[in-house]
């Protein structure tokens, strides 16, 4: 985003990239298809589940490129150009192929006033690549991204478009990118309110792996 | 009848009409960019705002709740309304900009945030002249801009397909192109990629915006964003003159204007007519113009000592006629649906005089070609004006042997190429022939080789498929004075570009042809018969009250949006 800042310049995409994924590959198999027949049942034209099903091949394929993006247009019976202008509108659905876990290091208000930009940098200098890049071993891609919605607990990530990491520290970025080496995902947290910790012993959430309580948010490297 | 009050005028309306068309059609101008008549409504551009009020009625009795000078109370909902969306109900009171400075505010602020990103390079646009950006950025908009950082840029130089190129950046995402492709031509190959100020129209990748009506969007396009590959940076807009006229490469007649400098057709765009093309043009019409221009001939020729020589226009016709009358009854004549209904009537009242045999006109037919909208197998704009003249299409096997077997002396063509239709034996026979470029292959067999005025040069009638008569007026000059097209040409055009009134005329590209309608009585009167027409509009007038299949097409029937003939 800083760099649209300063040069503001929008790169036109590649008009014919050579395909990923060979004609095999591209599938939805029987159990998918019957997953997307439901989405579009729900919905009075069959674009309606253009997003549900641009998911389910993200998370399938890793991500959206040219052949998969005609693949959902095929199964839904909608034209490709709608499927890709839904695909590049939408920022989580990856165009390119990102690395096994993508940091998305919120950067916006609350989070850089609390350090989002020092998480960022901490990151950046750990893995030796900039935001926007893949390390070399394909394990991690970092993104700066807006603002995710969890200003409370600033500042956060999240990784790869699921599970919010909160409040974080150097020392809570290493713990989560050695878990992530080790193939561990990091799960549900949910942050409690100071009113809440009486009762329910703080966790308003059933579904939550963890909970982690408010705390006094720190104050960024350069404002400090 | 209900009524709405428009800026303190009252005006009645019927049944559900949309508030923007509705002010459109009564004359009152609100600004827009998105909203277009043939297409859905998806209020985008947020240009054509307006200030809408409705009449409160009271809730106990329903009753319509008035002042104490017995005016209905208006309540203005509380925010400005799209007028393109908002549909029409009894009683409302509506201010545009002209009564209401809330609006004039609203449409001047959205103007500047329209022009944030764009690059205005209106000196190099091919819109610019024409452009509702910048128009109604002169009309509407603010004096200046408050964003004082650097613009976005975008790609400035994409070919989206063979015949349209983007310029990225002055796209204010209208979407008028993307559904287009939806809606009318349904090819959907254009959607708005990416969102933000990073987003514009483009092709998803591995399509090629290769839709046979791809180039309406250029002219759906408010801005410059869409640019025609072929007539890109070519001329400046009030450098031409725009005729309205119609498309002679199909037989739709889809109507159209010809854009032409210094008697140059340099492109060609719709011209509305919901009988016929509604707003649309299909590529291979807009493209067909390069036949006015090119290969033109340089004037009339004689065969002498069998080599084609330049003559002038009275030794030519005099040769023609002195040909046709050593033939006598050995004469054919091929009639052409490439010519207009007064040449091809004229063609067959010269053919009686000689008492010569009209062996009909040669078909132009491309199975397969036609699309069922505005494209058509039939690729020659009057085969239908024809027909109606009790003209059948020529068959050229027969005329072959005939012409073989010595039957005729004289060829007489009329603006058309037998050869490439398939008549190759006219080794035996002289050939007159009245052609539009040199490329005609008959050309190097003729005797006698009379230039003819192509239809962007004359005046006359077309007949479409779906039998509707059509008119075309002189959209460029050809050499020498003519008084009837020099006057239809002051007619036609406004403008009066080209014409030799005004300041723009240029005697550069003139072709020394002829019409048809002109040349036939020349031929006529060297043979010593009569054929007295001052022009076409005389000749249609008698058309019109002696054949019946062409019953009221006259020229000022016609007018510019055509007359449908009676059912055959």
């Amino acid at each position: 985003m800083a760099d649209f800042i300063k040069n503001p310049v929008v790169a036109l995409p590649d008009r014919d990239p050579a395909p990923h994924f060979s004609e095999e590959e591209l599938i939805f198999t029987a159990e998918e298809k019957v997953r997307i027949a439901r989405w579009v049942a729900q919905y009075p034209t069959p674009d309606g589940a253009v997003m549900w099903t641009l998911w389910l091949a993200q998370e399938k394929f890793g991500f959206l490129p040219p052949e998969v993006l005609r693949l959902v247009a095929a199964e839904l019976g909608i034209p490709y150009a709608q499927v890709y202008g839904v695909a590049t509108f939408y920022t989580q659905y990856f165009k390119e192929k990102k690395g096994r876990y993508v940091l998305d290091v919120c950067t916006c208000f609350s989070c850089q006033f609390t350090g989002g930009y020092d998480v960022l940098h901490y990151l950046e200098k750990k893995l030796g690549v900039h935001a926007g890049e893949t390390t070399p071993d394909g394990c991690f891609t970092i993104q700066e991204v807006e603002c995710l919605g969890a200003c409370g607990s600033a500042p956060m990530l999240q990784v790869s478009n699921g599970p919010y990491v909160y409040c974080l520290t150097p020392a809570k970025i290493d713990a989560l990118l050695d878990a992530l080496k080790a193939g561990r995902m990091p799960g549900f947290t949910s942050v409690t309110l100071p009113q809440d910790e009486d009762e329910m012993g703080g966790n308003r959430r059933t579904d939550a792996d963890a909970s982690i309580s408010y705390s006094t948010m720190p104050i960024a490297e350069q404002t400090r | 009848m209900p009524s709405v009050t428009i800026d303190g005028r009252k005006y009645e309306f019927e049944g559900h009409p949309r508030l923007l068309q509705f002010c459109l059609d009564h004359g009152i101008e609100v600004p827009h960019f998105c909203y277009h008549p043939s297409m859905s409504v998806p209020a985008n551009c947020r240009q054509c705002l307006v200030d809408i009020g409705a009449p409160v009625r009271s809730r106990a009795t329903g009753e319509l709740e008035r002042t104490e000078d017995g005016e209905p109370v208006i309540r203005y909902f509380p925010k400005l309304q799209t007028s393109c969306s908002h549909t029409l109900a009894d009683g409302q009171v509506v201010h545009t900009s002209r009564s209401s400075d809330k609006v004039a505010r609203a449409q001047q602020d959205n103007l500047e945030l329209m022009l944030i990103n764009h690059p205005l390079d209106c000196p190099i646009c091919d819109q610019a002249g024409m452009c509702p950006l910048q128009i109604q950025a002169y009309k509407y908009g603010p004096e200046g801009s408050r964003f004082e950082f650097r613009k976005t840029h975008k790609p400035k130089k994409v070919k989206l397909g063979p015949h349209v190129v983007l310029d990225a950046e002055r796209c204010i995402n209208c979407t008028r192109c993307t559904r287009f492709t939806d809606e009318i031509s349904r090819s959907h190959q254009l959607t708005i990629i990416d969102r933000g100020v990073k987003n514009y129209p483009l092709t998803p990748p591995g399509l090629v915006f290769d839709d046979p009506y791809s180039m309406n969007v250029i002219d759906l396009c408010p801005v410059g964003a869409l640019t025609s590959a072929d007539f890109r940076f070519q001329a400046r807009i009030w450098e031409m003159s725009s005729t309205p006229s119609i498309i002679t490469a199909s037989a739709k007649g889809s109507n159209c204007y010809y854009w032409v400098r210094d008697n140059l057709i340099l492109r060609v765009t719709p011209r509305p007519n919901p009988e016929v093309n509604d707003f649309w043009l299909p590529d291979e019409d807009r493209l067909a113009y390069r036949c006015f221009n090119e290969d033109r001939p340089g004037g009339p020729e004689i065969r002498e000592d069998g080599a084609r020589q330049g003559a002038t226009w009275e030794a030519a016709c005099a040769r023609a006629a002195e040909l046709l009358s050593a033939a006598g009854l050995r004469s054919v004549f091929l009639a052409s649906a490439l010519a207009t209904v007064e040449d091809n009537y004229l063609l067959m009242a010269l053919a009686r005089m000689t008492g010569g045999t009209v062996a009909g006109y040669l078909p132009h037919i491309a199975p397969g070609h036609g699309d069922g909208w505005l494209r058509t197998d039939e690729r020659a704009p009057n085969g239908e004006g024809c027909r109606r003249l009790g003209l059948g299409p020529a068959d050229v096997d027969a005329l072959n042997e005939q012409i073989a077997k010595g039957e005729y002396d004289v060829l007489y063509v009329l603006e058309d190429d037998p050869v490439a239709a398939g008549l190759s034996e006219l080794g035996a026979v002289s050939v007159i022939l009245h052609y539009h470029n040199t490329t005609n292959r008959t050309l190097s067999l003729a005797d006698v080789a009379l230039p003819a005025a192509t239809a962007a040069e004359t005046i006359g009638t077309f007949v479409n498929v779906d039998g509707r008569a059509q008119r075309v007026v002189p959209a460029k000059a050809i050499r020498g004075a003519h008084r009837t097209l020099m006057m239809h040409m002051g007619l036609s055009r406004a403008d009066r570009h080209g014409t030799p009134f005004d300041r723009w005329h240029n005697e550069s590209h003139l072709i020394n042809c002829k019409p048809s309608w002109e040349l036939l009585p020349a031929v006529a009167g060297a043979m010593g018969h009569r054929m007295d027409y001052p022009g076409p509009r005389q000749i249609m007038d008698e058309v019109s009250s002696t054949v019946p299949a062409f019953g009221g097409a006259t020229h000022k029937a016609m007018g510019l949006a055509g007359v449908k003939l009676p059912e055959v």
